[in-house]
């Protein structure tokens, strides 16, 4: 068996996410030694992330060059996606399942007639032509495996469900995409802007491998400075429960929840946060939960893995002061 | 503006989640179906849009089988939504989201929708790809995780916002496009008595999965099936923290995530 598997370059600053690097690892483990790799980009100033997928052992790339598609839509990148799919005889396409992946996923369920899946968490062959998926589903509280038949699959990875491929450096070779041009409907939405996310430097939420989320605990906007703190010393992200953004102490692209973001970190600290459903859902499946409450009671500590029932107010500082010092950072 | 709402039925969050017994899937009995939380936004931002652009009408489609399926349309109609239109599904493969998609897409074709406006993601299979899906049959634009949409009345135009890893974008997009609206930002509204009551008396157009199924042809035998349905182990409950000072609880709670739970960078 020589499956072809495309791989969809998504790129954040210039760089490959770390989402299309585990989408690599996933596609190597796929094609196995037999089969092939074959990387996608799309857009202006490609050099960059061509070496990068080199050196994660990808040494043919598929380019679409055309600045049009530096701030388009998935629909728009679909088309060419499936030209090159067509040109390299895929059987499988792998992207890393953030929204682009996630809608690119859609998009080729009907463009590319494939069996399609995403937040996929573990991906094997189930025979020569079907893919043997396993994803969470409900929130997290349930995994489902899937059967999807070939000979066209298309898959998003849920970010961090897999490691990045280590494969040795290699020097990339780029075969331009010619294929069809894109429709006009699909390019006609413009993207006017983008605002850097929230209010802190660190990672975006859906990709971080560490989470600090505060919820009604915090009080006020004043007091959510705190979890901002403790997120900054563990170069986290910045959550929030939905009882912060409807109060507007920060905005609704912080909330974690049901009808916020799912994620799914290493490592999810929960403060103030007392667990309703709606929170739950969305924080469950990360892999260590961490409360901090002062009500023993609080529904957060049935899923948390580690609880400190106290005075946030109190607990908080001193944690951020002792992980600034076992990190080496200097004291704020 | 005409504007198309996708809806769908899913169980309660509350719902004691367990595998019918070939092990395959949820099983359904007894489980209480509800609409979908994002969808129940998706519905209150068209009531808003449709508020702001006198002469536009909403229309609700769903995909799925007997009672649920109806009953979430009504609950859509009981909301304020002018037609309910029910595609029924297959008793197998209902949970393909290409079948999904490709049946909401045939149902489409008689309703009519500049604007398709979903949720970002169903609360039970969380595949978030029908929306994407659909666009890509009818040939328009889609945009997931939106938030803030507005029409511009002089242009006619969609604005909006999206939150995603690169930061908060802002869009314009002419009509026809379709829209994952990413969260209750809107504060939808619940129904009231009369309306809930005038809502039982109201029609749903059903399209029967027969006619689905022909006119889809091969595109109507599944390809994602569904093989098992697993909970996970229980979570037994926090490990508590005991300490005397909040120094203490710190350098405790550093010293597990390093050395137990091996998660510290």
């Amino acid at each position: 068996m020589t499956p072809s598997i495309l791989v969809v370059g998504e790129r954040l600053s210039g760089h490959l996410t770390s989402a299309t690097r585990e989408a690599v690892g996933v596609a190597l483990g796929l094609a196995g030694p037999e089969g092939s790799v074959v990387g996608f980009l799309a857009g202006s100033s490609l050099a960059l992330s061509v070496t990068e997928f080199g050196e994660l052992g990808v040494t043919r790339i598929r380019t679409r060059e055309d600045p049009r598609l530096d701030a388009a839509g998935a629909g728009a990148i679909a088309v060419s996606v499936v030209a090159s799919a067509e040109a390299v005889s895929a059987s499988v396409i792998v992207t890393g399942g953030t929204e682009f992946g996630r809608d690119l996923t859609g998009r080729l369920a009907v463009r590319w007639n494939a069996a399609a899946a995403n937040g996929v968490t573990e991906a094997t062959w189930a025979d020569a032509s079907a893919l043997r998926v396993r994803r969470p589903v409900y929130g997290g509280r349930a995994t489902e495996t899937r059967r999807l038949t070939g000979p066209r699959i298309a898959i998003a990875i849920r970010p961090h469900a897999f490691a990045e491929p280590t494969a040795g450096a290699a020097t990339a070779t780029t075969e331009p995409d010619s294929g069809p041009e894109i429709p006009d409907p699909l390019l006609a939405a413009r993207r006017s802007e983008v605002a850097a996310a929230g209010s802190s430097a660190g990672p975006a939420l859906s990709d971080a491998s560490i989470v600090v989320s505060g919820g009604r605990g915090v009080r006020d906007a004043n007091g959510f400075r705190l979890v901002e703190e403790l997120a900054a010393s563990l170069g986290a992200a910045v959550g929030a429960s939905r009882a912060v953004t409807d109060a507007g102490w920060r905005p609704s692209s912080f909330q974690v929840g049901q009808t916020g973001k799912a994620v799914s970190p290493q490592l999810y600290i929960a403060v103030g946060i007392s667990g309703a459903i709606q929170h739950i859902v969305g924080m469950v499946s990360s892999r260590v939960i961490v409360a901090i409450n002062n009500d023993s009671t609080a529904p957060i500590f049935r899923v948390a893995d580690y609880g400190i029932v106290g005075d946030l107010f109190q607990i908080v500082p001193a944690l951020t002061k002792e992980i600034r010092r076992v990190r080496g950072l200097p004291a704020n | 503006m005409e504007i198309a709402v996708l809806i769908k039925p899913v169980p309660e969050a509350e719902t004691r989640l367990r595998a019918r017994a070939d092990g395959t899937q949820l099983d359904a009995e007894g489980v209480k179906f509800v609409l979908a939380g994002y969808d129940e936004s998706a519905i209150e931002q068209a009531l808003l849009l449709r508020e702001a652009t006198p002469g536009s009408k909403v229309r609700a489609l769903a995909f799925g089988p007997a009672p649920r399926t109806e009953e979430v349309l009504r609950a859509a109609l009981a909301l304020g939504v002018d037609e309910a239109t029910w595609v029924e599904s297959p008793a197998e493969g209902a949970d393909d989201p290409g079948i999904v998609a490709r049946a909401l897409a045939f149902a489409l074709a008689r309703v009519p929708h500049e604007l398709l406006l979903g949720g970002k993601q169903a609360g039970d299979d969380e595949e978030g790809l029908v929306t994407a899906a659909i666009a890509e049959s009818l040939g328009i634009v889609d945009f997931g995780t939106v938030v803030n949409l507005r029409v511009d009345s002089a242009t006619g135009s969609l604005t909006f916002q999206r939150a995603t890893e690169e930061g908060v974008e802002s869009w314009t997009a002419p009509l026809p496009c379709a829209i994952a609206l990413q969260q209750a930002w809107n504060d939808p509204r619940t129904a009231k008595l009369p309306n809930i009551l005038k809502s039982r008396k109201m029609p749903i157009a059903k399209i029967p999965w027969a006619e689905v199924s022909a006119a889809l042809g091969e595109a109507a035998r599944p390809r994602s099936v569904a093989e098992r349905f697993e909970l996970p182990p229980a979570r037994t409950g926090a490990k508590m923290i005991e300490y005397k000072s909040p120094e203490e609880a710190a350098e405790t709670l550093v010293r597990i995530l390093r050395e137990e739970a091996k998660v510290f960078p």
